[in-house]
């Protein structure tokens, strides 16, 4: 029997590492696969490239190295497409380096700060965020419908990540300000004519307010695959999580299932009050037994942790372990005035600062720190282990490192909630794939 | 493809390395073994995460390694920008202006170009399409035209755009493409001064390790997701599948027992190598490269 999982082993298809193998951005694909699509054609038709086949080692054959350098080639091509901006959709937005201000007619800065340190959101009477560092004033296009914060003047002001990441895409021509760039054009208009390039918008944006390399892979990672993706309460490294207060209200909103089970549990305890100690006799206790599941509750002795009894006052969470993104799948409507409840809540950790696992009060405070979300709905009542995977909390770690994004979800399950012994009760009653009794 | 000027100036940005040119790319790839991981999105399918682009992020072992060798130089480049464009001249913020401009024409005109071709090709098949319902009674022919029209565009696109980059007329279209360019330079300077330039990259305690597989020919990336330090890759990436994963430890260093067996059974289970090596402590300093030890271990079938 034990050669049965090692055989597994050596035929993948059975096994489940190969679904693991088929994500083809695990590993670098080939480029000459790209070459196959025909966006340039039109848009219609953007279909994924197929894993191209990969040979075991280097040969000194001239095919292979023909074949390696097409490859090089098609890559080297692919990574040098121009970022173009046609005037009929070209977006154009205008680098703020010292945050968000009125139109230059109001007022003028003439100081240029070092790094700005992550301010609070509060205090600059615009209604936009504090970060914000880049503003739009034609928006266009369809990704101002979750991205950005409007001000009074009907400009469009952008967050480092948001800017950097329009600019990547090609979506947006960010323009260096008259201020950086000395030039004394003394018109109304800040916008110095210049285009920031890649490079000067990395520079620019990438450490500025808390936006670390590794929140940014997350970030266009995510953005990319269609998900909307907005900053947590909890970005900031010494502000408190503030979610606490929304996971509160929920756990006095749902108490509906738990509750029932709990006072008939307390009313049974009262009726039978067992002694947990095996020195006096048997846990079951002296007496007649008619039910399998009063003996079952008496002999469960062992304390069990409740996840839905939350501490009070909630734990500090410590940095990274802290959700800094609110996930939102591509198929929730989000509305940027009143983002709707995250679908998922998400931590970025560096691996190569933070080697260890969290510990359990890291972990335990950045479950805390997240909304009970507990296994209810019509596929949760009936599956018990989709109830124990999902748990009553749930929080995502995306583990970064160098560049390469893993994305962990950690649940917190409430083994102790489940009775196996009322399970098999209820299954015997309903479970249709169980033979029946003859007589009914 | 263009040799860059060396030294290649890697860019450290808010505690990561970068590099924007795509000649130092495919250079640093080609004759250093240096792959990076690319993080950027391709902006020419920008909804997907199969296919990445500029910059290429490169592992602080990897910067390293290639400011050791003598081909690259780490720029402070949060400094560069700023100096930079401050001190820009009038004279060359309008050349690199006129430049874009004359950019922007050139890609302007390829597209009308390409669009106008793409509009002849698609009436060309509605004209087969007719003549072929015309000529209904006769038995059908295999379609052959339709099936060539699946050319290979970015090959073709590339090949053109070169050809005609030489070609210095004006847009007849008036109108020009805005420009993001991915480098910096122009309008600023390639080569840094000095004082923008920093010091050796700090990496970890397995970089004797890294540059031990990298000097015999290996191609390294990060292997978090395969439970290890480093992928070991026999060759080109896009060409092969990693036979290693690498682990580093120290010289002296006790581990457990049980390290060795997950790792063996993982990487067997991939059919890859479980690879653990270390630098030998030498009187003075640890790390040379040339006192690494490795060993592979991997799961007898006997």
């Amino acid at each position: 029997m034990a050669d049965t999982d090692e055989a597994a082993i050596h035929m993948p298809s059975q096994d489940s590492g190969m679904h693991i193998d088929t994500d083809l951005s695990d590993e670098t694909q080939d480029f000459r696969m790209l070459n196959s699509i025909s966006f340039l054609t039109d848009g219609s038709q953007q279909t994924l490239p197929k894993r191209g086949e990969k040979d075991f080692e280097p040969n000194p054959t001239l095919f292979q190295a023909d074949v390696l350098s097409a490859s090089r080639q098609a890559m080297h091509n692919a990574l040098s497409y121009p970022r173009l901006h046609h005037p009929k959709t070209q977006v154009i937005g205008i680098f703020a380096p010292n945050g968000p201000a009125p139109p230059r007619s109001a007022q003028k800065f003439d100081m240029i700060t070092e790094e700005s340190e992550p301010s609070k959101p509060a205090g600059t009477g615009m209604g936009v965020h504090a970060d914000s560092c880049v503003y739009v004033s034609n928006p266009k296009g369809q990704y101002f419908k979750s991205i950005g914060q409007a001000d009074r003047w009907n400009r469009i002001w952008l967050l480092p990540e948001e800017a950097l990441y329009l600019l990547e895409r090609g979506t947006l021509d960010i323009r260096w300000p008259c201020s950086e760039v000395g030039c004394a054009d003394g018109d109304e208009t800040e916008d110095s004519g210049i285009p920031m390039s890649l490079q000067a918008a990395y520079a620019a944006f990438m450490g500025r307010s808390g936006l670390t390399s590794e929140r940014f892979s997350v970030y266009t990672g995510l953005r990319r695959l269609g998900y909307t993706i907005v900053r947590a309460p909890g970005w900031y490294d010494e502000e408190e999580g503030a979610d606490s207060s929304e996971s509160e209200q929920t756990t006095l909103e749902k108490p509906q299932a738990p509750s029932l089970v709990g006072i008939f549990n307390q009313l049974l305890q009262w009726l039978y009050r067992p002694t947990p100690t095996t020195a006096l006799g048997p846990v079951a206790g002296l007496g007649i037994h008619r039910s399998y599941d009063n003996i079952y509750r008496s002999i469960s002795i062992i304390p069990w942790y409740d996840p839905t009894a939350s501490p009070s006052p909630p734990p500090r969470t410590t940095p990274p372990y802290r959700v800094v993104f609110h996930i939102y799948k591509p198929s929730t409507p989000f509305k940027k005035s009143a983002p709707p409840t995250p679908d998922f809540r998400l931590a970025v950790v560096n691996a190569r600062t933070h080697t260890t696992f969290p510990t359990s009060s890291q972990l335990g405070a950045l479950l805390e720190s997240t909304p009970l979300d507990p296994p209810i709905g019509e596929k949760m009542s009936r599956q018990l282990y989709m109830r124990l995977r999902h748990g009553y909390r749930n929080v995502i770690l995306a583990v970064v490192d160098e560049g390469v994004v893993s994305y962990l979800r950690i649940a917190d399950s409430a083994f102790g909630k489940e009775k196996i012994y009322k399970e098999k009760n209820t299954r015997g009653n309903k479970g249709p794939w169980r033979p029946r009794p003859k007589g009914r | 493809m263009d040799e860059p000027t060396l030294p290649i100036p890697i860019s450290y940005i808010a505690g990561s390395y970068f590099l924007f040119s795509i000649d130092a790319v495919t250079y640093v790839r080609r004759e250093h073994h240096i792959c990076g991981v690319l993080s950027g999105t391709l902006p020419q399918i920008p909804q997907q995460n199969v296919f990445l682009g500029l910059p290429l992020k490169l592992m602080p072992e990897e910067a390293r390694l290639l400011v050791e060798k003598g081909v690259a130089c780490i720029v402070d480049e949060v400094k560069v920008q700023k100096d930079g464009m401050r001190s820009l001249m009038e004279e060359d913020r309008k050349k690199y202006l006129r430049e874009l401009e004359s950019q922007g024409q050139h890609a302007m005109r390829l597209q009308t170009d390409r669009k106008e071709q793409q509009r002849e090709k698609a009436l060309k098949k509605i004209e087969e399409k007719k003549a072929k319902a015309r000529k209904a009674e006769q038995p059908p022919v295999a379609d052959g035209p339709s099936e060539g029209s699946v050319v290979d565009l970015f090959a073709n696109d590339q090949g053109s755009e070169t050809s005609r980059r030489s070609s210095t007329v004006a847009a007849p279209y008036g109108t020009a493409m805005g420009v993001t360019p991915a480098t910096s330079y122009p309008p600023l300077p390639y080569e840094s001064s000095a004082e923008q330039r920093l010091a050796l990259p700090e990496v970890p305690s397995s970089y004797p390790m890294f540059a031990h597989l990298h000097s015999e020919g290996y191609f390294l990336s990060p292997g978090l997701r395969f439970g290890c330090q480093y992928l070991a890759y026999p060759g080109d990436p896009l060409r092969f599948h990693s036979h290693f994963l690498g682990v580093s430890a120290e010289w002296d260093e006790e581990f457990d027992l049980m390290k060795i067996v997950a790792g063996g059974r993982l990487g067997t289970g991939v059919k890859k190598g479980f690879l653990i090596g270390g630098a030998e402590k030498t009187e003075g300093d640890a790390g040379d490269p040339s006192s690494v030890r490795t060993f592979s271990i991997e799961w007898g079938g006997m």
